[in-house]
């Protein structure tokens, strides 16, 4: 069975929040709904100011917070490592929303459940790719089976030396970022 | 799950044709979340052409129980090779947006319309046209497009009139960077090799916003492998983000970094000397003016370090053949400065001192396709017009070098109250909000007796129209057979309709084609939009009906580096342009000042610059939810300003600023950051609409077109637009 | 990204279940030590216990979404016990029919109560323990919250039992005033658990705010947000100044004048330890800051 995660090379996003847009329309959402966020962050003065945009969605954690306080069991992980919400069990309690370090889940109001980044794993499991994946013009981010040492994920990862966010939470991330 | 916020439509097994079928069950068998249908949906996939820009990506389109869902890039597209961007993908929501128009429109009082009929359309607006060429003579049509597609169809409609007043956005856009080129190289806008080159310097360009995604998948690419990308630009740019290296610089002054470059190439003889002797003219005069252009010269006209500007020379030396300047769009090399035109010179002839012209990793032109017409003993061609423009573009003694068919768009109001032009017909085009000057504009466009919009919604132009034709939403329609993916092979691409109109809207062609009669010219459009199509793709040996199923398809002949070729009137590279010479203006690239500059004693004074951003197309995007969401979310509609020019104004970050130049005044909160040169602020272009019936945009923002006076470039005519000096002041609540 | 997913119906719920679970260990403490004189308070805490830890309840089933309007979905409620809302389901389900039960026993409503009141210390020992569990668990619910550094600490369950002992008894006199205004006076020898737990929750709070600044960058960002930031002036003024400060110097005073304070300052102080202890709930929830992740 395949681990799946993302890398996510920073260095190239430029920003565009095509994934945004390309993940609502594949899961549905509308406008305000979204799985994914580019945050950017300034540094320095010129000549040595820089300013990087930073993808964010799930980190679909081996040692998922969102799980744990999830009173319902709607929060689960399959054997891929990919957490998900069970829509017919979750109650909208909201908690693993707080639980959740990294803030990438969301409220649907009208469904009255929580959702975030799923994946895409219907695609994936018929052997897909993302659509956050496939549409990135600058080809920020590998998806790929992390267990698999000659996949191109587990390479980039190796040789960029990308971590995921805030590994000192203890979370254990499935998605890795290469920074500047 | 609601999706897409409306009942479903049936899907119309008609409006796809040559689609493939997907059993949608395995999409729908979500044991998460997801949607709550339980039913498997009946997914189609139509290729076609996007068309949220003008770069028209080959995209398929996915549709639900015959509901438009989602896009995928078509990966052999030489455009955009897979890729969808943004824009996209949010403008596919538009067809369902509730400010589209729903019939022909005749406006019968200030922002009041009433539903006609197309039949009385046509009549009215041919009955009143005949009238007007009548008494004032055909030349005073005019018809402003954006030049893509269709536009084979539109200008033979004016042709046919017997008017070449065709106007683009050229002026406001593109038209230093196209002739500049074309001077220079005989090309008007080659293309770049940038998934191998290995240096590549952006000069006010800005791929990664002003989208186009080819050049971001190479870029992404060449990056892997090595290569170095250098952005000049007064403002750290989403490219400068992706970037090695952002070289901050006065804005204006692009050509004095260029000069000194050359300055330091041509000293330190670092250039390509084979390349310059076999196949350049006029080295030797630039380089005896060269000497002037020292970079301490350019030092004190940039802002940048001198030795900064030496290690770019020996930077982009070294890598070369495949070391470029990027042959720019919008950006400096565009519309912006008076300085331009001698911008993009320099830019051409600095390529042709690294030799890259026809090189790996180097410039070339796209191989071209040849689309075959319609039978002429059939359907009669219109007759040729030999004539300037009404706004002098081909006139030897006002504008030259400004080609016949693009037109210098900000005069169509002055020659408007002057008397010169009294009908107008205005298709893809929103000249209102993206000309310079608004009040302007409005004044001269209500001056016409005659204006017909063809618009999908109810723009800033559409609302002073007298009729509204609306064309059918791009995934509604069949277009006309298209050659804007070749790239480094030979490509053709197609739009179709991916579903039926939902309006009573219909395709521009049919349009044209049943106006034309009405207006007496209606011999020259005897044919079906199915008949122009095969007539195009007859000399390819291609049918229509395998040309639908693919949506775009590639005839091979890719381009391979060689012996580099210009069609210049010398046939080589004209580092002194023998064009530019017999109009005794500077044959070899040399410094000129931009038109204004701030006073850099007055703490309020600074330049306006604009520029894009990636998830929004000139004037219309914002109005889609989607894409309004990313602007108000990220809140970034704010101007840029320098942190120590803002100190001294009192203003914080996030704080309101009052703008206001010679002809506008208005508002907008500060983005206080490192990211921008003191001498200027910076406003993102995409906002400001005033058109009230576009819902979700109207009032938002500002656009630095209500700033920017009317110019016209005195060799080209077009509207230089950072040659704006704004006052900025803290907002007194 | 939705920083903060709680609200007002939250934070009612906290302080109502808080202040429920304290006036029943008031109740349970007259009851217990003090029969004969502390009827009415003892009598009073009972009664208002469960209504209060029930409509605390309502507004967290309020609270929920898919969960309120299919309410068959709360059935998977307890499913996962590594989660402190199924734990919270499972105390609130015991603690809520045994108070009310307390409250019939001890008023000997209806035959019911007259049955209970047989087993009566069997109901204080088991509601006592439900009911320490009640106010803690508010404190565990959000302190084993990771996505927010300034929770996660094991000072809040403290905070948060003290403060619901201290509301709770709050609560129950100022019922106990109302039911019987001649209680007013012996009202005064119970000032001394406001002044006891008054102090206790100014000090754990100190720790709290103290070693947030220290604890990390984020937690340190919610408490500058509350000693120095946007919602200062409402933990200076709300919690620090009425919630605490006033009903405790006004509780000494209560306390050595034994019942020569007029009631309505004996009333005004039990009601501004209440605002308080809700400001307080209300103000730890809304200076909730995420990890910086980027």
């Amino acid at each position: 069975m395949p681990r799946f995660g993302i890398a996510i090379d920073a260095t190239k996003c430029i920003g565009c929040h095509s994934c945004r847009v390309a993940c609502q329309n594949q899961n549905g959402l509308e406008f305000t709904e979204t799985f994914n966020w580019i945050k950017d962050k300034e540094r320095g003065k010129y000549p040595s100011y820089d300013k990087e945009y930073v993808p964010l969605q799930c980190n679909h954690c081996g040692n998922a917070p969102c799980e744990r306080v999830c009173p319902t069991g709607a929060t689960y992980t399959t054997p891929e490592g990919v957490v998900l919400v069970n829509k017919k069990t979750c109650v909208g309690c909201k908690y693993c929303m707080e639980a959740c370090p990294y803030k990438m889940r969301i409220i649907l109001h009208k469904a009255g459940i929580v959702v975030k980044c799923r994946l895409c794993i219907e695609m994936v499991r018929e052997g897909g790719t993302p659509a956050c994946v496939t549409t990135c013009p600058t080809q920020v981010r590998i998806f790929g089976d992390l267990d698999d040492p000659n996949s191109e994920i587990s390479r980039f990862i190796a040789e960029s030396g990308a971590e995921p966010l805030r590994k000192d939470l203890g979370t254990l991330p499935h998605i890795y970022y290469k920074r500047s | 799950m609601k999706k897409f916020g409306m009942t479903r439509r049936k899907f119309l097994a008609g409006a796809a044709v040559g689609s493939a079928s997907l059993v949608a069950s395995s999409y729908m068998s979500f044991d998460a979340w997801a949607a709550t249908d339980t039913v498997a949906e009946d997914v189609k996939v139509t290729p076609t052409l996007c068309d949220a820009c003008g770069n028209w990506c080959a995209i398929n389109v996915y549709t639900k129980g015959g509901r438009i869902w989602k896009a995928t890039g078509n990966p052999i597209a030489g455009l955009n090779k897979g890729k969808v961007c943004v824009k996209g993908h949010a403008m596919l929501h538009d067809v369902y947006n509730k400010d589209r128009i729903k019939t022909p429109l005749k406006r019968v009082g200030a922002n009041r319309f009433e539903p006609i009929t197309w039949e009385q359309a046509y009549r009215e607006i041919g009955s009143k046209l005949k009238d007007i060429i009548a008494r004032d003579g055909v030349q005073s049509v005019f018809l402003v497009q954006y030049p893509e597609g269709n536009e084979d169809l539109t200008n033979r409609f004016m042709n046919a009139l017997g008017s070449n007043n065709v106007f683009s956005h050229a002026s406001t856009c593109f038209l230093p960077r196209n002739i500049g080129w074309w001077l220079t190289t005989g090309a008007p806008k080659p293309e770049q090799d940038l998934e191998n080159s290995r240096h590549v310097v952006f000069i006010g360009r800005n791929p990664a916003a002003g989208l186009q995604l080819r050049m971001l998948v190479d870029m992404a690419k060449a990056k892997d492998k090595g290569a170095k990308y250098v952005v000049v630009d007064p403002r750290f740019s989403e490219m400068a983000a992706i970037g090695h290296q952002w070289i901050q610089i006065k804005p204006g002054t692009d050509l004095a970094l260029l000069l000194a470059l050359a300055n330091v190439m041509i000293k330190e003889n670092i250039y390509q000397k084979d390349f310059i002797e076999k196949y350049s003219v006029g080295f030797d005069e630039w380089a005896s003016k060269i000497d002037y252009y020292t970079p301490k010269w350019a030092s004190e006209k940039t802002t940048i370090p001198e030795k900064v500007i030496v290690k770019l020379a020996h930077d982009m030396a070294e890598a070369a053949p495949s070391s470029i300047i990027h042959r720019g769009y919008h950006g400096a090399m565009g519309t912006q400065y008076k300085n331009s035109l001698q911008l993009v010179r320099a830019a051409g002839c600095i390529n042709g001192l690294l030799g890259s012209y026809n090189q790996k990793g180097g410039m070339f032109n796209a191989p071209k396709v040849k689309l075959g017409k319609l039978a002429p003993e059939k359907y009669p061609g219109v007759p040729e017009l030999d004539m300037p423009m009404s706004d002098g573009s081909g006139d030897p003694d006002k504008y030259p070098i400004t080609p016949v068919g693009l037109g210098i768009t900000q005069a169509i109001p002055e020659l408007a109250l002057a008397g010169k032009l009294k009908a107008g017909f205005v298709y893809h085009n929103n000249p209102l909000r993206t000309c310079p000057n608004p009040a302007r504009m409005i004044e001269g466009y209500r001056k016409l007796d005659l204006l017909v919009s063809f618009d999908y919604v109810l723009s800033e132009t559409a609302s002073l129209a007298h009729y509204i034709l609306p064309e059918s939403y791009y995934l509604e329609r069949d277009d006309v057979v298209h050659t804007n993916h070749c790239y480094t092979s030979k490509q053709v691409a197609i739009r179709q309709a991916v579903i039926k109109p939902l309006y009573d809207t219909k395709p521009m062609v049919q349009i044209l084609t049943e106006l034309a009669p009405h207006c007496g010219v209606g011999e020259y459009f005897g044919f079906t939009l199915e008949e122009y199509n095969r007539a195009a793709l007859a000399p390819l040996n291609i049918s229509l009906e395998k040309m639908k199923k693919e949506g775009v398809i590639d005839l091979g002949g890719e381009w391979k580096p060689g012996e580099p070729k210009f069609s210049t009137p010398s046939g080589k590279l004209e580092i002194a342009s023998s064009i530019l010479q017999d109009l005794n203006l500077p044959a070899v690239p040399v410094w000129e000042e931009p038109l204004v500059s701030p006073n850099s004693k007055d703490p309020y004074e600074f330049r306006l610059i604009h520029g894009k951003q990636a998830h929004l197309t000139h004037a219309r995007s914002i109005n889609q939810k989607y894409l309004k969401e990313i602007t108000t979310l990220n809140d970034i509609a704010r101007v840029w300003i320098h942190p120590e020019r803002a100190k001294a104004l009192g203003i914080k970050d996030g704080e309101c600023m009052t703008i206001s130049s010679s002809v506008g005044k208005g508002r907008a909160r500060a983005k206080v950051t490192e990211g921008i040169h003191r001498d200027c602020v910076f406003l993102p272009s995409g906002y400001g609409v005033f058109a009230k019936n576009l819902e979700k945009a109207f009032g938002f923002g500002t656009s630095y077109n209500d700033f920017l006076p009317t110019y016209f470039d005195p060799v080209l005519g077009h509207v230089m637009a950072n040659e704006i000096i704004v006052r900025v002041e803290k907002t007194q609540s | 990204m939705p920083e903060s997913a709680w609200g007002w119906l939250i934070v009612v719920y906290l302080f109502l279940a808080g202040s429920g679970s304290g006036a029943f260990l008031a109740a349970v403490y007259c009851d217990l030590l003090a029969p004969d004189w502390s009827k009415s308070l003892a009598r009073a805490g009972s009664l208002v216990s469960g209504p209060l830890v029930t409509i605390g309840t309502i507004c967290l089933v309020l609270d929920l979404e898919a969960g309120l309007w299919e309410p068959w979905r709360q059935i998977y409620l307890a499913k996962n016990l590594s989660s402190m809302i199924a734990w919270g389901v499972i105390i609130l389900s015991g603690f809520i029919p045994v108070a009310l039960l307390y409250a019939a026993a001890l008023n000997e409503i209806t035959f019911v109560g007259k049955i209970a009141r047989k087993y009566i210390r069997i109901i204080e020992y088991v509601g006592s323990a439900l009911a320490v569990a009640t106010a803690t668990y508010t404190g565990v619910l959000i302190a084993v919250v990771n996505g927010v550094p300034f929770w996660n600490t094991p000072v809040m369950p403290v905070l948060f039992l003290a403060s619901a002992i201290s509301t709770g008894l709050a609560a129950a006199m100022i019922v106990a005033a109302i039911i019987d205004a001649s209680t007013i006076k012996t009202l005064s020898n119970f000032a001394l658990g406001h002044v006891i737990f008054l102090a206790i929750e100014a000090l754990v709070l100190m720790l709290l705010v103290f070693m947030s600044l220290t604890r990390s960058t984020e937690a340190a960002i919610s408490a500058n947000m509350l000693i120095s930031g946007v919602l200062s002036p409402y933990f200076w003024v709300l919690v620090v100044l009425l919630g605490i400060l006033i009903p405790f110097i006004l509780s000494i005073v209560e306390y050595y004048e034994y019942g020569e304070m007029p009631k309505s300052l004996v009333i005004g102080s039990d009601l501004l330890v209440l605002m308080g202890g809700m400001s307080l709930r209300a103000l730890i929830i809304f200076s909730a800051s995420p990890p910086q992740i980027i």
